[in-house]
């Protein structure tokens, strides 16, 4: 079995910096490995185990995105392979572009069965990459699987956690599916995971390699700035819970809410 | 001629709002609806112009398979927008529908406007840490919106039932299908949390599902919903998924948001931030959500709840 | 070479750890660099003066390549009482010609470019793991580390995991770290825009000045502070001794609030955002720390092995650090060579003797006595700013001349005469 995890690679949210103005600001940002996306990778390397076959992680960004330290620390929790799409094109490449290019690439390693993608990207969590994705591809594919099993080898059953109920499937392959951030737990790797993770295969292809020309995406950005927050009064109550309660009920009456 | 919007979700609280924020976009609003003719006379009552009644093939059918409907939908009728419900099952049909079309899907925009040849939509990103603005230009643009980024209107009668019309259900999915295997119903009675006027949100600080009573009693002494954080939804599963607020849940706009044992992590207060007036009950004096808050009481809401239905009882 | 059996294995990937690292891998050997934080620097916390004639003889392109924020053209100390600031300001010509001596950096950049250093010379680094444990043979000898449930395995584990250094503590190099040794560092970097700090510190170009401070800032905690341009940024901290610390039951984070806080701090530092905060140990001991520095398999380098030296006026440790590498590269070869990684690794010892690490740490090997000295921390910084005062205050009575206000300050001070000049000649004799 050939699995091709999608992994996406962002700058972390945790460094995002508000400029006076109210912009944001990433230029000191470290990148890292989209945290939903550990998940694709450890659902994939579970398969390996049992079934036997090879991880490829796929990711597609600008140069940032190709990092010797991101590529070896994203082949050390597991994929037996990384491939990169590497074009400043696609830094902020709206989700069809991605699934695009994507696409192309699956098409280029070949022979895969079966594709993961995470719950959403770590910095746009549009939740969609992996859906054009598999529709490009022509595939059967879906959200919210929180359990997969091999049924055969052209066969999983999946459970997907949806709203009001769990559904059940099963799926031929090849397909793509979007796993959740409840499916498992990534692990962690040791010492021994990094030291071969250096040595493990990494093709990298720029857009021409796929057949692809760099196009402007639909979507234009027009601003990214830190999200408003609406003036509250902020009034803490402290002290006994008898006295706090009978305050806040007294604000309440007067805030016309009783 | 006002623009055209095409919406579908297979949730008919969440149609409705769809509906009314085509009517608020001033967009002439077809709805896609699937199954029984009620459905359709529902939407019509949500104030939608017209509505295509799709008969569902035989035996059973995901929700997914009316995309190829969808899309010969939108090919024939040419809608500037195709706005489908953010539900897990909404994000499928919007992406392949999208991809079909060859354009790009707008997902789980707060905010969604028409100008010219474009629309501009508002949404979080970095999980809440920033705002991004972006205009699209598509001949057809997909966007979805999740429960109570829109008011539904209140139902009435406008468009006559001549404006209900028959649409084949297309089935041209060549690729092979997953089969059903089994549906498991949660439990949980159907809530719209979106137009409740009052919300009481439970969170992580309720340490027990039994203590959750607690939480209902002073719903009940409040006339408030209940709603939770993610954690009790997904995870703990104590509450239906749909009772869950913020960014990858519900968007509410309560006169009253009343968050017990609640941190207030971005992820959720982008949900509630639209509340008219936030009161919080955290034992931790640091906790974020008193940043966010009118009035927070400082405490243990093992000991705050029982006084505050106490008081509520005694109100003169 | 199997998987797991390596010729060096190196504990911590800071200053010492990646230059040693580079030095093997260069030679040819194979080595294995092993850091906790998820990349080299990321938990490195430094005023970030260093002085980098040890670096170049290393690395002679680290002018052009390596992340340096400014040179130092312009030394400032201040002696700091509650609402006043006394300034010696030193600009020589010197300094502010290449070859430059001395530059400010920050960790999180600098530690990282010399860590891909090692890696371009074929070091592996392997970050995100916090190494637990030695491994010892049952002669004792040191044969490899455990991480998690890994062990690998090497001819010599050299540990550079820092100040608090566990793992010579673990190996039975050095017992627990006394108080009266080690000192607390804590630093905030505060942002500010480029022009900003270029105006405000009267700098041109790349130009950068350290200002040293003594007195009000730290409680009477024996200690200082420091306040280095970066090229966006300034690294502002201070150094409390421990004992001090607990003696006169001061929180750190409270100190340095009110450093932050004072009028001369707080000006330099204005409408500048915090970008981050963080403390450290700093050891402080001198010659009287040292730990025994190898044992069979097993070396220690930079911070672990106590090499800093703190003359109440700068810190160094990164070229102390950097010094140690070497000739703890040396030995290792020489070992090699000589086919002997236990009695062989003696060799450390002798070069590091030689070297001007240890000729430093010989002639500053007064300082930390000289710094226990509270009139350093305490009187002197009031007695200088009560004499400015005096003579910078016209008041009606016309100004006295300005010795007999010394003398009148002096008296005022509590400090007698003989316990000055002993502190001068203390001090000239330390530093
Ligand atoms: C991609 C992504 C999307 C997410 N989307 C959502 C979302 O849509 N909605 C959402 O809610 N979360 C979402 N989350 C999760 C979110 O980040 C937080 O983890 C979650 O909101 C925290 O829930 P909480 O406040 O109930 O729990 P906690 O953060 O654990 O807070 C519990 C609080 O209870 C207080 N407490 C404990 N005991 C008591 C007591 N006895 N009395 C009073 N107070 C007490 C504590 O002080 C604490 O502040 C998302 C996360 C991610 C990564
Ligand atoms: C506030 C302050 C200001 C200073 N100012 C200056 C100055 O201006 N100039 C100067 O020259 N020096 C200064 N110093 C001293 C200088 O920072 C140190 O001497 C220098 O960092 C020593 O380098 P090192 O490589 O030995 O140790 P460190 O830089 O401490 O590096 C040790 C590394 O080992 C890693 N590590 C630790 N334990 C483990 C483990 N078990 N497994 C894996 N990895 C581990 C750590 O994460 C760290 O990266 C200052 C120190 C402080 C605290
Ligand atoms: N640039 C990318 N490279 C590889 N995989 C991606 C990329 N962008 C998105 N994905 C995958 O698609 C999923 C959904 O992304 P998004 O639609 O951006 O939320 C992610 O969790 C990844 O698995």
């Amino acid at each position: 079995m050939h699995i091709v995890a999608c992994v996406k690679f962002t700058p972390d949210p945790a460094d995002i910096q508000v400029r006076p103005d109210g912009s944001i600001s990433l230029e000191r940002a470290e990148w890292v490995i989209g945290n939903f996306d550990l998940q694709a990778v450890e659902a994939g390397v579970r398969m390996i185990e049992q079934h036997g076959g090879q991880l490829t992680a796929l990711s597609a960004g600008p140069a940032q995105a190709g990092s010797s330290k991101l590529r070896k620390d994203l082949l050390s929790h597991g994929p037996d392979a990384l491939s990169l799409v590497i074009d400043e094109s696609l830094r902020d490449a709206d989700t069809a572009t991605t699934a695009r290019v994507l696409a192309r690439a699956i098409e280029k390693l070949g022979g895969v069965d079966l594709v993961l993608c995470g719950e959403g990207s770590a910095d746009l969590y549009f939740q969609q990459v992996g859906i054009q994705l598999g529709e490009r591809l022509g595939w059967p594919v879906f959200n919210a699987v929180n359990h997969i099993e091999c049924s055969s080898d052209q066969r999983v059953m999946i459970e997907r956690d949806l709203e009001d109920e769990i559904e059940v499937l099963d799926v031929p392959l090849p397909a793509v599916l979007m796993v959740t951030t409840s499916i498992n737990e990534p692990r962690l790797p040791t010492m021994k995971d990094i030291l071969k993770a250096g040595k493990k295969p990494v093709s990298e292809w720029a857009l021409a390699d796929l057949g692809l020309e760099p196009a402007p995406g639909a979507v234009e950005v027009t601003s990214v700035s830190a999200p408003h927050q609406v003036q509250r009064k902020g009034v803490l109550i402290t002290g006994a819970a008898q006295e706090a309660a009978q305050e806040l009920v007294r604000h309440l009456t007067r805030e016309g809410i009783l | 001629m006002a623009q055209s919007v095409l919406v579908f979700s297979e949730k008919p609280s969440l149609l409705a709002e769809l509906i009314a924020g085509g009517l608020d976009m001033g967009m002439d609003v077809t709805a896609l609806v699937c199954g029984e003719r009620a459905g359709a006379e529902a939407a019509l009552a949500a104030g939608a112009g017209q509505v295509l009644l799709v008969q569902p093939p035989e035996g059973a059918y995901l929700v997914e398979d009316l995309v190829p409907t969808l899309e010969a939908a939108a090919r024939e009728r040419q809608p500037a927008l195709v706005l489908v419900g953010a539900t897990r099952r909404g994000r499928v049909v919007a992406g392949r529908l999208a991809a079909r079309l060859d354009t790009v899907a707008l997902t789980d925009v707060l905010e969604l406007k028409a100008g010219g040849d474009a629309f501009q939509a508002r949404h979080m990103i970095f999980g809440g840490g920033a705002l991004r603005v972006e205009r699209l230009r598509a001949a057809t643009v997909v966007a979805t919106a999740g429960p109570g980024v829109y008011r539904a209107r209140p139902p009435q009668q406008t468009a006559g039932a001549e404006n209900i019309l028959p649409m084949p259900f297309v089935d041209l999915d060549q690729c092979a299908r997953a089969v059903l295997r089994e549906r498991r119903p949660r439990a949980g009675a159907s809530v719209n949390l979106a137009a409740a006027k009052r919300v009481v949100c439970a969170g992580r600080g309720v340490a027990k599902m039994e203590d959750l009573e607690q939480v209902n009693a002073l719903a009940r002494a409040l006339n408030a919903e209940v709603a939770c954080t993610r954690p009790l939804a997904e995870g703990l599963d104590w509450l239906p998924r749909e009772r869950y607020i913020g960014i990858s849940g519900a968007q509410v706009r309560p006169d009253l948001y009343l968050g017990v044992g609640v941190s207030g992590q971005v992820q959720h207060m982008i949900g509630m931030s639209r509340s008219k007036l936030v009161v919080a009950i955290n034992k931790d004096q640091g906790a974020p959500i008193f940043a966010h808050a009118d009035y927070g009481i400082v405490g243990d809401l093992y000991a705050v709840l029982p006084a505050l239905l106490e008081a509520l009882k005694n109100r003169p | 070479m199997s998987d797991d059996k390596f010729d060096v294995i190196i504990v911590g990937a800071g200053v010492a750890g990646s230059t040693a690292a580079a030095l093997l891998a260069r030679e040819g050997l194979q080595v294995v660099l092993i850091e906790r934080g998820p990349y080299p620097g990321s938990k490195n916390l430094s005023g970030g003066v260093l002085y980098t004639r040890a670096l170049e003889r290393i690395f002679p392109e680290y002018a052009e390549e390596a992340p340096l924020e400014r040179c130092i053209t312009n030394q400032v100390i201040s002696f700091m009482t509650a609402d006043a600031a006394f300034n010696i300001d030193f600009k020589t010509a010197a300094f502010q010609k290449a070859p430059y001596n001395a530059f400010t950096v920050l960790r999180a950049k600098f530690d990282r470019w010399l860590a891909g250093k090692a890696e371009e010379a074929g070091a592996m680094l392997v970050p995100g793991i916090k190494v637990e444990q030695v491994l010892k043979d049952a002669a004792g000898k040191v044969v490899g580390v455990v991480a998690g449930e890994d062990e690998l395995l090497a001819d010599v584990v050299i540990t550079a995991d820092g100040a608090t250094s566990f793992l010579a503590q673990q190996a039975g190099l050095r017992g627990r770290i006394d108080t009266r040794h080690v000192a607390t560092g804590v630093k905030a970097v505060v942002a500010l825009p480029q022009s900003v700090i270029e105006d405000r510190f009267r700098l041109d170009g790349n130009e950068g000045v350290a200002y040293t401070t003594l007195g009000a800032a730290t409680r009477g905690v024996a200690g200082g502070g420091f306040l280095y341009t970066n090229r966006e940024s300034l690294s502002v901290g201070l150094v409390m001794r421990l004992d001090d610390l607990v003696r006169t039951q001061s929180r750190p984070a409270e100190i340095f609030d009110e450093f932050l806080a004072h009028p001369h701090i707080a000006a330099l530092l204005k409408d500048g955002e915090l970008l981050e905060y963080g403390a450290h140990l700093v050891p402080e001991g001198g010659l009287a720390m040292l730990p025994q520095l190898h044992m069979p398999g097993m070396l220690v380098i930079g911070d672990a092995a106590g090499l800093v030296i703190n003359n109440g006026f700068a810190i160094r440790g990164m070229d102390l650090a950097i010094g140690s590498a070497v000739a703890a590269a040396q030995a290792v070869m020489e070992s090699k060579a000589a086919g002997d990684f236990s009695a062989g690794l003696g060799r450390y010892k002798t070069i590091l003797d030689k070297s001007y690490v240890m000729k430093d740490m010989r002639t500053f090997a007064r300082a930390p006595h000289f710094l226990d000295n509270p009139r350093l921390f305490k009187d002197y910084p009031a007695l200088l700013a009560d004499l400015m005062t005096r003579i910078y205050t016209q008041d009606a009575a016309g100004k006295p001349p300005t010795r007999a206000e010394a003398r009148q300050s002096l008296k005022d001070s509590r400090i007698s005469l003989a316990a000055l000049a002993r502190d001068i000649l203390e001090g000239a004799r330390a530093l």
